[in-house]
């Protein structure tokens, strides 16, 4: 019954998806840009002005998500920074760094799953030569030794939104998340597909209640505790010196996903 | 006739692509000297608060603050009289030179690796680098124009400083004008330093 609700609630997420015509013309007018013979667009403010049309994505519920956007915001500051900031008290920078390590190691069949739905066959074995390294030579992941290998150090990494995007399905409308902030009906349909090959998560499928396994719930919230830092960084980037912070957020957004899926 | 066309277009095959290289060299070029520079001078400064004040100078050598604060601006720009240009830009550099100085910390020296440029443009060159700090990786494209090879925008992991705020400043254009986005500009520059 759960599994058929999921995938009723994907359906209709994926069904909204359609892309909206102010930002197609928007690509299509920065492609044309690109070519060099363009006839300069209503809103270039000189010659090599390629920018165009700023948004593009559809926000419908931008009332409801600018609520969200800034009860995220206290969130933040009330709960996750204090969180934050005594995980980085606690432990040292090389510490923080090798449990990320471990942690982005592990995400491997979230990215090679995804290499393959989009069919990019050299980048799944590069991916797995990446993890062999990285497992084996970096002691299970806590170093990361294929910085050190020119041809896997830089890796885009897959993850299932790209896969949507490369399938061609459009963003949808723009949600913002409770706690988890920007994101589109795609991606979070992208987000509950990365959960669910993120192999920290497994442990839920099998718990069932056994209390034998409960050390299984630790590792979800310790990859949520982890990844704070990075997350509360890359939110003050977008924000701190925004007129807008909530249009900024979701520009920086869009624009983030949109070229991760070109790689 | 045909002969002289046909000499002409042979010559400008074999010159053209020695023009993109030699653009490209040469923005590339400026940029890793203004890097540096910056680096050095960053590097040298006592508190994160003081690199905004050390480098200013060294980035406006460097940035075309005016064309950012048009583009950032976008159509609304036209409208604005040469005094309110003048103020806007005064209030972006600012905003600007705070964004980027803010990503340093004295003591800790970025590792850049500089891709190969391309040329989009006549005039313009992209600079795809790859950068190295506090553990971390990231994508960092600097779009550099003519004249001079001036960098025009900052694309950090593939987000467009200037489209960013571009995104913004319209929207605060559409709904008052030239004045609103002067009064937005202020109170960002004025909120925290």
């Amino acid at each position: 019954m759960k599994k058929i609700l999921t995938l009723a609630l994907a359906t209709a997420l994926l069904a909204s998806c359609a892309t909206p015509k102010a930002a197609v013309n928007a690509d299509l007018a920065s492609k044309k840009a690109k070519a060099g013979d363009k006839p300069m667009t209503v809103e270039a403010t000189d010659a090599l002005d390629d920018y165009g049309s700023t948004t593009k994505v559809s926000d419908p519920l931008e009332k409801l998500n600018r609520a969200t956007f800034w009860l995220n915001d206290g969130l933040y500051t009330v709960i996750f920074r204090p969180v934050s900031k005594g995980y980085e008290k606690i432990l040292p920078k090389f510490f923080r760094n090798s449990v990320d390590n471990v942690f982005e190691n592990a995400k491997y069949p979230v990215r090679v799953v995804n290499c393959v739905l989009q069919g990019k066959g050299q980048r799944a074995g590069l991916e797995t030569k990446k993890f062999f390294v990285n497992t084996v030579a970096g002691f299970g992941g806590i170093l990361r030794v294929s910085d050190k290998v020119p041809d896997i150090a830089d890796l885009p990494a897959e993850d299932s939104g790209q896969t949507l995007a490369k399938w061609g399905i459009g963003h949808g409308p723009y949600i913002v998340l409770p706690l988890l902030g920007p994101s589109s009906a795609r991606e979070i349909v992208g987000l509950a597909g990365d959960y669910a090959l993120n192999p920290p998560n497994y442990g839920l499928y099998f718990h069932g209640g056994n209390a034998n396994h409960d050390w299984m719930l630790i590792p979800p919230p310790a990859n949520t505790l982890r990844s704070m830092p990075d997350q509360l960084e890359k939110y003050d980037a977008a924000t701190k010196e925004a007129v807008d912070p909530y249009i900024s957020a979701r520009e920086a957004f869009i624009q983030q996903r949109d070229e991760a899926a070109k790689k | 006739m045909i002969s002289r066309t046909f000499f002409i277009l042979s010559m400008a095959c074999l010159v053209l692509p020695g023009i993109t290289s030699a653009a490209t060299a040469e923005a590339q070029a400026k940029l890793q000297g203004a890097v540096n520079q910056v680096l050095a001078v960053a590097n040298s400064s006592g508190s994160k608060a003081a690199i905004a004040t050390s480098v200013r100078p060294l980035l406006q050598r460097n940035i075309s603050f005016e064309t950012m604060t048009r583009r950032a601006v976008g159509p609304g720009w036209n409208t604005f009289n040469a005094a309110q240009k003048s103020k806007a830009t005064q209030l972006f550099t600012t905003l600007v030179i705070r964004t980027y100085s803010n990503k340093f910390t004295p003591g800790q020296t970025p590792q850049i690796q500089y891709r190969t440029a391309t040329e989009p443009a006549a005039g313009r060159v992209d600079v795809p680098t790859t950068v190295v700090y506090k553990g971390s990786r990231y994508t960092v494209t600097y779009r550099m124009e003519q004249p001079g090879w001036l960098i025009t925008d900052v694309v950090i992991e593939g987000v467009s400083m200037i489209a960013n705020y571009r995104s913004q400043l319209d929207a605060t254009y559409k709904k008052g004008g030239a004045d609103a986005v002067i009064k937005s500009l202020e109170q960002s520059v004025s909120k925290q330093s």
